[in-house]
């Protein structure tokens, strides 16, 4: 039995609860007992905004509103890293799990980081917008969907079968 | 007047105290897995590919193993067209017979489809059931997703040729959108030219 290939598969997690499901139901379902599959948490920051120190007005932008935002980022970062946390917590002994983090635009940097890594398969989830619950895709999970050359797995939010 | 066994009732389920969200959703293991299959060997590719990666869980030797469904769905033969015919020009609505045996011919069709699959999947001793759907592709897909409560849904995807970027085959990309269940898509290897 040929179960001992490893396997690399990529999570895109961002703040939304979808994403969480899609996490957790890896888990699940991805890493069967005896399997030496990596789980690699990948969550992307929006990108920065770049402000000139010279405004319009002619004022010179001082460090505090940067800094204030890479504050925030950072937070973000954690919060996010630590509600994968709670979900993963229980499977960290018997999975490998890196957690990367990048920047930028969602979409372009799974792409690419699918790639760099040559994962053998990308879960995500995808929000669910409005009216058109299930006639949108969230436009990150459907161009990585096309772009990427693995399989990928949506996860969607579970309808309320209870 | 000894007690015997006590029995102990333990609460399995634990209860997170997550204040914020709703409980963490309980995510239970697949039970079923559907691939859908056509002609093409982009949708064996896929079978093979779901085969490899989730036999843990549909192996027969498992008790409560899951099962993997193979999907077949028949484009309906439009019996009534009309059929332009011989040098008259006179239109011949398809007779009886040949609705017949078109039907035949798709019957045989989708059974050796299905009789292929179900090789490679008892090859690997998995635990398959095939079904035999007819209608639009994409629609019945979606609606068996639905009825049967299927907890993975596998398509392979050919992309539209020339348009690779923009599609990744109209029926995955429809059950991409629609389906209830998380949904699998499998691209061939750039080797497969179809």
């Amino acid at each position: 039995m040929e179960e001992t290939k490893e396997r690399k598969i990529v999570v895109a997690v961002d703040e939304s609860e979808e994403s969480m499901e899609a996490l957790s139901w890896s888990l699940d379902n991805l890493f069967p007992y005896g399997s030496n599959n990596t789980l690699i948490l990948l969550y992307v920051k929006p990108p920065l905004p770049v402000y000139s120190s010279i405004d319009a007005a002619g004022f010179i932008v001082t460090g505090d509103p940067v800094a204030a935002l890479n504050k925030y980022e950072h937070e973000l970062v954690e919060s996010v890293m630590a509600r994968s946390q709670t979900v993963y917590q229980d499977f960290e002994s018997d999975i490998n799990i890196e957690r990367r983090v990048g920047r930028g635009d969602a979409k372009e940097v799974i792409c690419n980081a699918v790639q760099k890594l040559r994962a053998d398969m990308l879960v995500i989830g995808t929000h669910d917008y409005g009216f058109f619950k299930r006639a949108l895709l969230g436009s990150v999970s459907e161009y990585c969907a096309k772009r990427v050359k693995c399989p990928v797995i949506i996860v969607k939010k579970k309808a309320q079968n209870n | 007047m000894e007690t015997t066994t006590v029995m102990e009732r333990k609460m399995v389920e634990k209860q997170p105290e997550t204040t914020v969200e709703a409980e963490t959703p309980s995510v239970t293991k697949m039970k079923r897995i559907m691939v859908a299959i056509d002609e093409s060997d982009s949708s064996f590719y896929a079978l093979q590919w779901v085969i490899d990666h989730f036999s843990s869980l549909l192996v027969t030797t498992l008790a409560e193993g899951g099962l993997l469904t193979v999907v077949h769905v028949q484009t309906p033969f439009q019996h009534f067209t009309a059929f332009p015919a011989g040098p008259g020009g006179a239109t011949v609505y398809a007779s009886s017979s040949m609705i017949e045996a078109v039907k035949k011919s798709q019957q045989e069709a989708s059974t050796a489809l299905l009789s292929r699959a179900l090789q490679i999947c008892r090859a690997k001793q998995i635990r398959t059931e095939t079904l035999v759907l007819e209608g639009d592709a994409k629609d019945m897909i979606c609606r068996a997703v639905e009825q049967m409560h299927v907890d993975l849904l596998a398509v392979g995807s050919r992309g539209l040729g020339k348009i690779k970027r923009a599609f990744i085959g109209s029926v995955s990309d429809y059950c991409a959108h629609h389906s209830k269940c998380p949904i699998l898509i499998v691209k061939p290897p750039k080797e497969m030219t179809h």
